[in-house]
């Protein structure tokens, strides 16, 4: 029985540390994520958002630090995780329909030599049906949107059937619809007790949709419940002096109070 | 017509062909050809190797230095990336010339000294070079890469559409790449004697291209590569084959690349045939009424009546040319063509609505 290491924490990161050709992206990291909650990580570009879900994932190689997941290290926990990388991250024209590609969130569970059964259709099926797309199971993905791309991304996480889902910028590029419909799928997760990570792109409805915030560059500025870490102060050593405010930072859901970041970058700039 | 080593010539470059093509299936789509036509080229010096160490034509011999050149190869190409920086494309071109010209000098060197002429077949391959007894050895291994293939299915299609997400979901993806490079290399090598050094990586590149044009899944495409890989491999052999004295590799190359060019143009939903006929279609759906609408109500978003709307923007928001209905409207007297304004002088053209235009979109008892 490995020794379990912090297993409160759903996701617990200490010293982390990743470099780039002898340049740190992410330095002295130490993330502590709670079971259960909806959580976003934001930060200006070239913070590290997207590396540090590779570092916790072991996709990168960090020079420091370790993770550990549920206590126990990630190459233990694979079952409990499930990842949603970016959509360009993908070459569109590959010829796969949309129910194969939902197949393949499974190909690590089904194990060496052996060919997916009809259980895991069959749960490829339910996954489909939870983004909406079952009409489209047959359809080749070179001819989807970007919002259908992206939900066939998250149904292939969501058959998975992980405690901790990792999804990396879903809500860039997409209609409002598809949004909306996105964070009802990724709510209804967390309701069920998952635990939802998400890297997100849009400060302004971080208080709508998260109940958790990471505040990130290079360095973790803030992380908490959002209630706490959503501040002035915090936005502005995050974003380093560029953001710009409208009004104060009041109640949550109000929509005259809500920040806007500007389009550059912060002092620390990659 | 049907002589012993015409069916030998057939069967093993149905062998080959298959091969090429299931394996260069996973090349193309990995955008890897680059590094099938490294293995090949710079299996030369090891052919050249094998041949002399074997005294002869050691069929494993000649397999053996092929693949450990290719290996070195392939070596010599993450060092340079590594080690030194240098990109990828130029790391790979900078390996297959060297090992190819290596491979040149080798082989004038070894025809000097021991005669052997037969090795130029190695360049641009020869279909009877093929012996009988060469042909059991090679179905041995095609067999063994094909039973991999088939073992490492879901690992192959995975680490292919999402490297990512492989490795996220535990998979040892460098190991599952490292063994899919060797099988690959295993299939360029095995074809050599048949297609020739230089023009291998077109078998492997051709019926891939050409299969991808016909499907929806990889299986499929994978399949049909393989048919196409059978046919243009057995065409290609059996017609160098009547003893004109033409190598074989190009003309199986003429064959596969044939396909291709078939494929491009007549697949159903990606064909050009196809894409070029939907959008004729697209163009003769195009309503003059159609027309008449989205100009008034692009003059309507400007809040301008005598906006003129360019030509481009207006084919851009239909969806199709709209050229011929348009003059077909000029003709009825409904549109008329605004003067040109700086600074676009010469390009675009610009519609806006005359008044008989207006009255005719507002009649609506009115038939086109």
């Amino acid at each position: 029985m490995p020794d379990l290491h912090e297993p409160q924490f759903a996701c617990h990161v200490e010293d982390l540390t990743v470099s780039y050709r002898e340049r740190p992206v992410l330095w002295d990291i130490d993330l502590d994520i709670p079971p259960g909650v909806m959580a976003a990580i934001v930060g200006p570009n070239g913070a590290g958002k997207s590396t540090l879900i590779k570092a916790v994932l072991g996709l990168v190689t960090p020079v420091a630090g370790h993770v550990r997941v549920f206590g126990l290290p990630v190459t233990q926990a694979r079952r409990r995780i499930a990842y949603v990388p970016q959509r360009q991250s993908v070459d569109w024209d590959f010829p796969a329909t949309v129910r194969d590609v939902v197949l393949m969130g499974l190909y690590g569970q089904v194990g060496w030599f052996r060919r997916p059964g009809r259980a895991h259709k069959a749960r490829a099926t339910a996954a489909l049906e939870q983004v909406g797309m079952q009409d489209y199971a047959n359809r080749p993905i070179s001819q989807l949107s970007g919002g259908q791309q992206q939900r066939v991304f998250i149904a292939r996480a969501l058959v998975q059937e992980a405690d901790l889902l990792f999804l990396d910028e879903p809500m860039a590029g997409v209609d409002a619809v598809t949004e909306a419909a996105i964070v009802a799928l990724l709510k209804a997760q967390r309701d069920a007790g998952r635990t939802v990570v998400v890297v997100h792109h849009d400060l302004q409805t971080v208080d709508r949709y998260f109940d958790w915030l990471v505040m990130l560059n290079q360095r973790i500025i803030a992380q908490g419940p959002v209630a706490q870490v959503y501040t002035e102060d915090n936005l502005r050593s995050a974003y380093g002096g560029q953001l710009a405010l409208i009004g104060s930072l009041g109640n949550a859901g109000d929509a005259a109070s809500t920040p806007t970041a500007t389009a550059g970058a912060g002092a620390q700039d990659a | 017509m049907l002589n012993p080593t015409l069916i030998t010539v057939i069967l093993a470059a149905s062998m080959i062909g298959a091969l090429a093509g299931v394996l260069g299936s996973f090349l193309v789509l990995r955008g890897q050809s680059l590094l099938g036509d490294v293995i090949s080229h710079a299996a030369l010096p090891g052919v050249v190797g094998g041949f002399l160490a074997s005294g002869g034509r050691g069929f494993v011999a000649i397999l053996a230095g092929a693949l450990i050149s290719g290996a070195l190869a392939g070596l010599v190409v993450q060092l340079l990336r590594r080690g030194a920086g240098v990109k990828a494309d130029a790391a790979l071109g900078t390996v297959l010339s060297l090992f190819f010209a290596a491979g040149v000098v080798l082989l004038s060197v070894a025809q000097l000294r021991s005669g052997a002429a037969g090795l130029t077949v190695f360049l641009f391959g020869q279909a009877a070079s093929v012996l009988r007894a060469d042909l059991m050895p090679m179905a041995l291994v095609a067999g063994l890469v094909l039973g991999g293939v088939v073992l490492l299915w879901k690992e192959f299609h995975l680490i292919s559409f999402d490297r990512e997400a492989a490795q996220a979901q535990g998979l040892p993806v460098s190991l599952l790449e490292t063994v899919l490079t060797v099988l690959i290399a295993v299939a360029i090598v095995l074809g050599l004697a048949l297609a020739g050094v230089v023009l291998m990586v077109a078998m492997l590149i051709a019926p891939a291209v050409a299969a991808r044009q016909w499907v929806r899944g990889l299986m499929p495409m994978v399949l049909l590569a393989a048919v196409f890989g059978i046919l243009a491999g057995a065409a290609g052999a059996v017609i160098s084959a009547q003893g004109h004295g033409v190598a074989t590799g190009p003309v199986m190359v003429l064959c596969a690349t044939a396909l291709t060019a078939v494929s491009l143009l007549l697949a159903p939903e990606r064909g050009i045939v196809a894409r070029w006929t939907r959008q004729r279609r697209a163009r003769r759906s195009l309503h003059g009424r159609q027309v008449l609408a989205a100009l008034q109500g692009l003059s309507q978003a400007h809040d301008d009546p005598s906006y003129a709307s360019a030509e481009g923007m207006l084919n851009a928001y239909l969806g199709a040319s709209s050229q011929p209905v348009l003059d077909r409207l000029k003709g009825r007297g409904f549109i008329r063509q605004a003067a040109k304004m700086e600074p676009e002088l010469g390009k675009d053209r610009r519609w806006e609505l005359t008044d008989a235009g207006v009255l005719h979109l507002e009649n609506k008892d009115e038939t086109q």
